[in-house]
């Protein structure tokens, strides 16, 4: 009966699937259950299958298996261009797949190494290929340097030197961070180096990258094959040979291979950590920079270079950031996938944006059958600063402050700086939906801007048109359960992957949900300012102290709610996932609530974004997924555990915009990305953000804060103690004291599970 | 029936079986000890026990009922509470937050309910003085005794102590030992991971020994000392 039962749940749930899939193609019920046939092909045995496993996980990865194949299936046959099978069309599509795939590989390799030897997952890898093959451009084109001078110079020169000079400058102090700072750290590299590159070489002068050896080839069945082809291909399978040798057959391999497993016993094997994290970097870059020059010559564009990183993470995730034959098996299914795509299907208007959401497809297919994960620990080696959370008060009297000081402020602007101030509110109402799920719970969401975008829609359909009071309520009800959707899949996994699950979301909603037009009609819809109970928000200054005051009342919200249980479930999951549990927090459960909150957070901000502009459109360039990660990057410099920290984001990004404006020199042009990417590098010295700092200095001036003064007095009466080294003899030992001191030995590791792998390396006693 | 029964349990790691067919009970109103050398598997059998770890065979099971494919959370809502040997407090809440996160699980986030246990438990394990500090700028013996108010907030009924006297003193060893026999007076299982021998002795009604991932030995603490096998496991085979 149980079978029967799931049985039939599957094989229904499979059906409507396709079903939906030809309602959205505009097919008729008719028509759409006569199509059926096919589909129920493959239902039916993977339903039987399913019913007949008894292991969650298992049926899990049916479902997932499920789905996909439907999907496939749905799509193929309702997008198929009419063009026959023949040896020469297939021979084009593995042709043209078999070098994509090539460069996928190369670009994912390049991260899987430099993730498995030093646990950071490089979000920049292709903004540095992309970087680099600009590099290539200016010695190769505008120089005029042979090519021979000039891919050795890049890819094997300055390539592997850049890779190092990050290793010593940045990413070795990133060792034993939390995640955020960690993936803050890279995914402002990212924006750096697309500022960078968009500072040294403007983006409107037409550029072409020539291909290696022009554009002769030879031909296979009528098609030509590029040298440029062949080489791509024929480097990434010497490269998978190169790095099967040297990972598998030196020392300085095995060691690298040996530090993932066991990052402490490597060291006590006489491995030396910092070479191997140089010669991953190194190793990393170069396979970034091959890339990027590979590709450049299909589109010599900045942001697509930097974008093919997303194919990367898909096939990397495949290799679960280990196995590099796996990546390699997942950039061949992702390029087949793209050039399939592009041959045999055509998509119309509405769908003609869907191949750009291939990579991000795949790789929630791929983080959907990732295995559960252990409940993470705490990280032995965190060191945190004494914080005090603010209180309720302490936020009424700033939201208040800021409403007055803002009410003064308003009175001298133009109108034109008026709307970059309200521009400024609005980003720091998007960047204060994240402190709860960044500052507290550690959890990254690279996304707010995009479930904004939600709420920015959902405001313009409903009350929005006509500013109804409650329409912000209504986006903000709108985003929370596509914040749901986005989270289910990767909240079992750890933080890493919600981070990637997000950027993925943001590229989906770029490419396939935004162009749909029930959502938005191509023109512009319009959004009036709110009309609260008769009183209208239309004009410059009153919208932007109604702004100031909805953000105002956010911040003192975030504040309640850090005092709150939940807020302090919160705060715990991010210290010890394990110990969270253990005390009957559902783990799980805690993430996709407040993921959830998150996005409701950033939808009711996108209420306001749209009457801050007016109108909405499905083209709004704000709305893609890399412009909104400088909110983010703000957020964490100003910081990120911290409802100021929204605030800081928001004042950040007026400051900029009336930079750029006030001083007309052409290389400050890139200054918004340039700007956030390079500030986030702040935050390896200081985690905490500016608002941290800036409270601990100023805080003991305010009159009431006698804890402050306090605090700071017994800090500098710790200072003045004599101390022994970098321990104090005249204190008790303290966590911190004794994780330094493990940490120099260079015996804790929070990969070891404790037991006789980390009591074997010591004599027991 | 016995409160907590751990039944042929084995835990492999690759090629390492860390945990080998290990049974035994640990019983309401009493403690329980589980001692052995580094590396015998204690932690894991913690692990095993709490949900963090899923054991390659054998069940768990509380009151009888088996838990063995139970969530760390549900299996915690049904009683079972632990510390850690390597602290897991968390380290940027005060004491009496880390507790009351706890406290709220149990007693529900509204009404004072929560607030009076959490203080009630810090005042117990007698670190109602530093309530109000960040848990991480405090000593590592104090900070286990937050994980110690922490477990007893959830109101267990089987409570798993790893290592609690290392970073206390003598007299806080004491202390602790006073305070164990007390929860197990008030009906309370305890399981007890300790290197500290003596500790041990003086504390435990009952103990286990475990050495290389299966028991060697068990019985009451005197039967125990007399013991060879765990001489042999303590001191090594060779040597003395």
């Amino acid at each position: 009966m149980n079978r029967a039962q799931n049985f039939a749940i599957a094989l229904s749930a499979q059906l409507a699937l396709r079903l939906g899939i030809e309602w959205l193609a505009g097919h008729n019920l008719g028509e759409g259950i006569g199509d059926l046939w096919f589909s129920a092909l493959f239902a039916i045995p993977l339903s039987v299958w399913y019913a007949t496993q008894e292991n969650p996980d298992t049926r899990r990865n049916i479902l997932v298996y499920a789905t996909t194949i439907q999907l496939v299936i749905g799509v193929v046959d309702e997008a198929w261009a009419g063009r026959d099978l023949t040896v020469e069309s297939v021979t084009r599509l593995i042709v043209f797949a078999l070098p994509l795939a090539g460069i996928y590989a190369i670009s994912a390799s390049g991260l899987v190494v430099v993730y498995t030897t030093t646990g950071i997952f490089n979000f920049a890898q292709g903004a540095m290929g992309m970087f680099l093959a600009f590099v290539y451009w200016e010695l190769r084109v505008n120089r005029d340097l042979p090519t021979w001078i000039a891919l050795p110079l890049v890819v094997l020169i300055l390539a592997p030197m850049l890779g190092v000079g990050l290793d010593r400058l940045i990413m070795r102090h990133l060792q034993g961070r939390p995640l955020v700072v960690q993936l803050m750290v890279t995914v402002g590299l990212m924006l750096g180096f697309l500022g960078l590159s968009a500072t040294i070489w403007p983006q409107n002068t037409g550029r072409s990258m020539p291909e290696l050896f022009g554009t002769d080839g030879f031909e296979i069945a009528d098609v030509t094959v590029t040298w440029h082809r062949l080489t791509t291909l024929v480097t990434a399978l010497v490269l998978a040979v190169v790095l099967r040798y040297l990972l598998f057959h030196t020392r300085t391999g095995v060691a690298m291979r040996a530090v993932v497993d066991n990052r402490s016993l490597a060291g006590l094997n006489g491995a030396r950590p910092e070479v191997l994290s140089g010669t991953a970097w190194a190793l990393g870059t170069s396979m970034a920079a091959l890339a990027g020059i590979l590709i450049a010559p299909e589109n010599f564009a900045a942001e697509v270079l930097t974008l093919i990183i997303l194919n990367a993470f898909a096939a990397a995730i495949i290799g679960r950031l280990r196995s590099l034959p796996l990546t390699y098996l997942g950039a061949l299914i992702l390029a087949l996938a793209v050039v399939f795509s592009r041959t045999f299907l055509s998509l119309g208007q509405r769908w003609g944006q869907a191949p750009l959401a291939i990579p991000t497809i795949v790789l929630f297919i791929a983080l959907l059958l990732l295995p559960q994960a252990g409940l993470r620990f705490a990280r032995i080696n965190a060191k945190r600063p004494r914080e005090r959370v603010s209180t309720v008060r302490d936020a009424v009297i700033g939201a208040v402050a800021l409403f007055v000081v803002m009410f003064v402020v308003s009175d001298f602007l133009s109108a034109t700086n008026t709307n970059r101030m309200i521009t400024g509110m609005v980003t720091g109402l998007i960047a204060i939906s994240l402190v709860p799920l960044t500052g507290w719970a550690g959890q990254v969401n690279l996304a707010p801007v995009t479930f904004a975008a939600f709420g920015a829609i959902a405001y313009v359909k409903w009350g929005g048109d006509e500013g109804m009071w409650w329409a912000p309520l209504l986006a903000a009800a709108f985003a929370a359960p596509i914040g749901v959707l986005t989270a289910l899949p990767a909240a079992r996994l750890q933080g890493l992957y919600l981070a990637l699950a997000s950027m993925a979301f943001a590229s989906m909603a770029q490419y396939v949900i935004f162009s749909q037009p029930t959502l938005l009609s191509t023109s512009s819809s319009s959004a009036q300012r709110l009309d609260v109970f008769g009183y209208s928000f239309h004009e410059g200054r009153p919208f932007l102290m109604l702004c100031t005051g909805v953000l105002g009342m956010m911040m003192i919200f975030v504040v309640t709610l850090r005092r709150s249980a939940f807020g302090r479930r919160l705060v715990a999951l991010r210290d010890s996932e394990a110990a969270s549990a253990t005390v009957g927090v559902n783990v799980f459960l805690t993430k996709v609530i407040v993921f959830t909150l998150s996005a409701a957070m950033a939808g009711f901000a996108g209420a306001f974004f749209a009457q801050a502009r007016g109108t909405i459109s499905a083209q709004d360039a704000e709305f893609t997924m890399l412009a909104g990660i400088p909110v983010v990057l703000t957020l964490v410099v100003g910081g990120v555990a911290f409802a100021a920290g929204a605030l800081f984001a928001g004042i950040f990004t007026v400051l900029l915009a009336i930079i750029v404006a006030t001083y007309d020199i052409s290389w400050l042009a890139a200054l918004t990305t340039l700007a956030p990417g390079l500030a986030a590098l702040g935050i390896i010295s200081n985690p905490g953000g500016a608002v941290g700092e800036i409270g601990r200095a100023f805080a003991p001036l305010l009159p009431w804060r006698k804890d402050a003064r306090e605090i700071q007095a017994a800090e500098k009466a710790a200072d003045a103690e004599p101390e022994v080294g970098e321990l104090g003899i005249t204190r008790p030992f303290t966590r911190e004291d004794i994780m330094y001191v493990e940490k120099q030995l260079g015996v804790v590791d929070d990969l070891i599970p404790n037991g006789r792998g980390a009591t074997l390396a010591f004599a027991p006693d | 029936m016995p409160l907590l029964q751990i039944d042929e349990v084995s835990v492999r790691f690759g090629g390492l079986l860390a945990v080998d067919m290990t049974s035994f009970d640990v019983e309401e109103g009493l403690i329980t000890g589980l001692i052995g050398p580094n590396g015998a598997g204690k932690t894991t059998l913690f692990n095993v026990i709490t949900g963090l770890q899923r054991p390659s065979t054998g069940r768990v099971r509380l009151d009888g009922r088996d838990i063995t494919n139970m969530k760390p959370h549900r299996r915690a809502r049904m009683g079972i509470a632990r510390t850690f040997q390597r602290l897991e407090v968390f380290g940027s809440l005060t004491a009496r937050e880390n507790v009351l996160v706890a406290s709220e699980k149990r007693h529900g986030a509204f009404g004072p309910a929560a607030g009076r246990s959490a203080d009630e438990m810090l005042a117990r394990v007698g670190i109602d003085s530093v309530a109000n500090e960040q848990v991480d700028q405090l000593p590592t013996g104090t900070a286990r005794l937050v994980e110690l108010a922490r477990a007893l907030a959830t109101s267990p009924r089987v409570l798993l102590l790893d290592e609690p006297s290392s970073g206390l003193d003598g007299d806080e060893t004491e202390a602790m030992g006073r305070l164990l026999t007390s929860l197990a007076a008030d009906g309370l299982g305890v399981l007890l991971v300790e290197h500290d021998v003596a500790f041990v002795m003086g504390t435990c009604a009952h103990l286990n020994v475990l050495d290389f991932g299966r028991i060697i030995a068990r019985g009451t603490p005197e039967h125990i000392q007399s013991n060879t096998a765990v001489q042999h496991a303590y001191l090594g085979t060779g040597g003395a």
